[in-house]
């Protein structure tokens, strides 16, 4: 798809990007962020040239997903900085020989803290418990995204005691 | 071994390898919801609930 320019540079995030650091956990679908080319003279960005592309190679479309390989695939058109730069700075793994591009771990709890369900929380806690984040990596990450006030309230709420 | 043990076994096996337990926890997943399995025991877990607050 890079080679195609259908997209300029993806990166796996999620709890599937996650199990590349954690133990597997289970998730139906795979949220995939794609920084994609805008369409020359306009502002806005296009999936259709991505869907197009996957549907001609057998994918089919399932509601906001398409599948391909079995898996429900949502691809997520990068929306801020910070995703920006998470896929910028993805970390290149090989699955089944593919060289696969995964978000780092401080991106993903990053993200996860933005994102801010249950689910997002429980993993950024994984990461945490497992040790799989670099902290001082983080911080800077934080911080440069003007995320460190909502990461405080995350401590407060669950790592308060955590070391008592 | 104890869970911790073999979470960080788990957690230090190669992304393929991990991908292929991801695909197998995604298929029980969708047969759980298939076959109306959670749907049900949530259904009877409420019932419990609401019988032991009658109580």
């Amino acid at each position: 798809m890079q080679a195609g320019g259908v997209i300029e540079k993806y990166a796996i995030g999620g709890a599937v990007g996650a199990t590349l650091y954690l133990e597997p956990a289970a998730t139906l679908d795979v949220d995939i962020f794609v920084t994609v080319p805008t369409i020359p003279g306009s502002l806005l960005l296009s999936l259709a040239p991505l869907y197009d592309y996957l549907k001609a190679r057998g994918g089919t479309v399932k509601d906001e997903h398409i599948v391909v390989g079995g898996w429900p695939v949502q691809f997520l058109p990068t929306r801020n900085e910070l995703e920006r730069e998470a896929v910028a700075e993805s970390v290149a793994t090989e699955v089944e020989g593919v060289i696969t591009w995964v978000m780092s771990p401080e991106h993903l709890v990053a993200v996860a803290l933005t994102t801010g369900r249950s689910k997002d929380h429980i993993r950024i806690l994984q990461f945490i418990e497992q040790d799989a984040v670099d902290g001082n990596r983080l911080r800077s990450i934080l911080d440069r995204h003007e995320l460190t006030q909502k990461w405080k309230q995350f401590e407060i709420k669950y790592l308060e005691g955590i070391n008592e | 071994m104890s869970k911790q043990e073999m979470r960080k076994r788990l957690a230090s096996l190669s992304f393929s390898e991990k991908v292929k337990i991801l695909e197998k926890l995604r298929d029980r997943s969708l047969a759980l919801a298939a076959s109306g399995l959670r749907r049900k025991s949530a259904g009877d877990a409420r019932k419990k609930a609401n019988k032991s607050s009658k109580g």
